[in-house]
């Protein structure tokens, strides 16, 4: 592979790699996971970068492959979810600016998040990431009218676990 | 939903917290391996494929001698000889459904060709147990036919094993052997792809699930 291309999705890469980090954050609940899936979902981007166009930005086209390897591709450890980890890894709030309650609210609303399954998970993310319908439903492949409505069904399941 | 709807707004603000990984790192990692399934898919099939044609060559010489001497050593012959062209046309569906599975696909379409190698793989495997078990009823029964003309090719003579009850001890422990082989096949397919594939499977039937 020429140097240049190589230079060009390192660079690419490292000023997008927040994306795939809030992916290996969701898929993942531990750091050792969260590298392995990292580094998995790199190795698919690079190995599919000679066919990127630029058709499309690059952090698009990172969303797709990042979400296709985490859901498909790759093999979870066999570690099983444990509640504690969670916490450490969810993200913080400044407390200074948000009360114990709203926080407290937040982490459970994104530990109700990290329980929903791939798929549902794959659309609360781009949700998350103010993604619209029609990009959400390029992304997975399903109709965007079926993407809302799927996205209705999570939401339910969200506030069911949130208020059992 | 207002909780989630809070959340999304704290989203994009915390950014600065997310680990960084450095330019040199990420360089590195595009020399590392890639361990997906895919890879696996792949790797367990081509495993499979050399196992089932090392079968042939582990066939011991005196076998091929009986099946000479019982007369049938030329069908055995051109019927290898069709099943290594049919095993050829399944070798070349399966490298056109692997070389289908991009990454760049959409979640759907990605699924459905890892889905479309895992049923490649699937009849190959179903070939391969319906020959097993056709061949093996074919050459039994014809054994079991001409079960005089075996006992003296085999020597059972010589070796002190008398003639009488022969035929039935011969092709009861050929059904026995060949309902074992199957099991284990059966087993083993089942655990390496069950366990490779289930959360995938899985996945399909949510995405699935929304277009029905």
């Amino acid at each position: 592979m020429n140097k240049e291309l190589e230079h060009s999705f390192v660079k690419q890469l490292e000023e997008n790699q927040n994306i795939v980090h809030k992916i290996c954050r969701l898929y993942t609940n531990d750091q050792d996971s969260h590298n392995d899936l990292f580094q998995e979902v790199t190795i698919q981007l690079w190995r599919a970068f000679p066919k990127f166009r630029g058709d499309s930005k690059f952090s698009t086209w990172m969303y797709r492959v990042a979400l296709n390897t985490a859901i498909t591709l790759y093999r979870k450890s066999k570690r099983q979810i444990n509640t504690q980890d969670f916490e450490s890894i969810s993200f913080k709030i400044k407390t200074e600016e948000y009360d114990d309650t709203i926080e407290q609210q937040l982490k459970l609303m994104y530990g109700a998040v990290k329980k929903l399954n791939d798929i549902d998970k794959a659309l609360v993310f781009l949700y998350l990431e103010d993604k619209s319908y029609r990009e959400i439903s390029k992304t997975l492949g399903i109709t965007e009218v079926n993407a809302r409505v799927k996205m209705n069904r999570a939401k339910e399941k969200l506030r069911k676990t949130l208020n059992p | 939903m207002d909780q989630l709807d809070k959340l999304k707004k704290e989203w994009q603000s915390r950014e600065q917290e997310l680990p960084k990984v450095s330019y040199n790192s990420i360089y590195k990692m595009l020399l590392k391996k890639s361990s997906s399934i895919v890879k696996w898919i792949f790797i367990i099939s081509v495993i499979e494929l050399l196992f089932w044609i090392s079968l042939y060559f582990v066939i011991p010489e005196d076998n091929i001698e009986v099946m000479n001497e019982m007369g049938i050593g030329d069908i055995m012959f051109y019927s290898n000889i069709v099943h290594f062209i049919i095993f050829g046309i399944f070798i070349f569906f399966f490298y056109k459904n692997y070389q289908s599975i991009q990454v760049t696909d959409n979640t759907k379409v990605l699924m459905q060709n890892i889905l479309n190698t895992r049923k490649t793989v699937r009849y190959f495997v179903y070939y391969n147990l319906g020959m097993f078990v056709l061949v093996s009823i074919a050459i039994d029964s014809y054994f079991y036919s001409r079960s005089h003309q075996l006992y003296e090719i085999m020597d059972f003579a010589n070796k002190g094993i008398p003639e009488e009850g022969f035929a039935t001890t011969f092709i009861i422990s050929q059904i026995i052997v060949g309902v074992l082989v199957i099991g284990l096949l059966i087993v083993f397919y089942w655990l390496v792809y069950g366990i490779l594939l289930k959360r995938l499977n899985r996945n399909y039937k949510e995405l699935k699930k929304m277009d029905d």
